[in-house]
């Protein structure tokens, strides 16, 4: 008895798109002159859960640098938290971890 | 206008000047941003990268209609509280659940956002004392922008020494 092994082809596409989600993707969040820094900080605790002194220091560099890579990980978790922000008024965006 | 926390988990404005309760009607006016940088500033691209076209075409389709319905919502909670805005002797009065807090935080953000995105605002003159005189438009914006930074402040105090307690 010999079994038929059925072997799929993946599109290329797919392979491709497979290969972006698997990426570590960034979460960034962009200096804007308005947040309140005490809000900024209150929103990085209250989304990320980060303690006072981590969250400050994410604050800070975006208010000094322009810009702080706030998380990294999996594509579908940066597209929620960068809504989450969305949703706080930050300008956040996401960007592939190099 | 005085600011003040009520035992029973509400949150007042006393004192207030009639063109503070002028400047605290428009908070959802403001909010409702309707030109097209202000909208630009209140729902802002996912991505830098020209390669995430398709990401941003889902962002607007499915992520932006959700985020106007949540500002929608902010600035509903702070209208309909304003609406029991009532005068006493000392001036006009407002309270409102301190459930109701994120929504003012929210819906003031929405509104500095949308005044500082129409008149063009510099971060110098954002992080300023204010204007020292108000004789244009742009002079007044800038004075609600200020105003409304002090509720904010206020907000955010009370809310994160209840949130996160000592460590606020």
């Amino acid at each position: 008895m010999t079994m038929a092994t059925e072997v799929k082809e993946v599109p290329a596409s797919e392979t491709r798109d497979q290969a972006a989600e698997d990426v570590p993707w960034n979460v960034v969040v962009h200096n804007d002159p308005v947040n309140l820094m005490s809000y900024v900080t209150r929103v990085f605790r209250k989304v990320f859960g980060y303690p006072r002194e981590k969250a400050e220091r994410h604050m800070l560099e975006v208010h000094h640098k322009g810009r702080s890579v706030v998380w990294t990980g999996a594509r579908e978790k940066a597209e929620f938290y960068v809504q989450q922000l969305h949703s706080h008024l930050l300008l956040a965006t996401i960007e592939r971890s190099h | 206008m005085v600011l003040y926390e009520i035992d029973d988990g509400h949150l007042g404005m006393r004192e207030i000047l009639p063109v503070e309760s002028e400047l605290l009607r428009m908070i959802p006016v403001w909010a409702d941003g309707e030109t097209d940088d202000v909208e630009g500033r209140l729902f802002p691209s996912p991505a830098t990268d020209e390669e995430e076209a398709e990401l941003r075409a889902d962002w607007q389709a499915h992520v932006e209609p959700d985020l106007q319905e949540f500002f929608r919502s902010t600035r509903q909670i702070v209208e309909a509280d304003l609406r029991s805005m009532k005068k006493d002797e000392d001036g006009f009065v407002v309270e409102f659940s301190l459930q109701h807090a994120e929504a003012w935080l929210n819906a003031l953000g929405q509104a500095r956002l949308a005044l500082a995105t129409r008149h063009g605002f510099e971060e110098k003159e954002l992080s300023g004392l204010g204007p020292r005189e108000i004789r244009t438009e742009r002079d007044l914006a800038l004075f609600q922008i200020h105003f409304y930074e002090m509720i904010q402040h206020w907000l955010v105090e009370i809310l994160d020494r209840r949130e996160f307690g000592a460590d606020s």
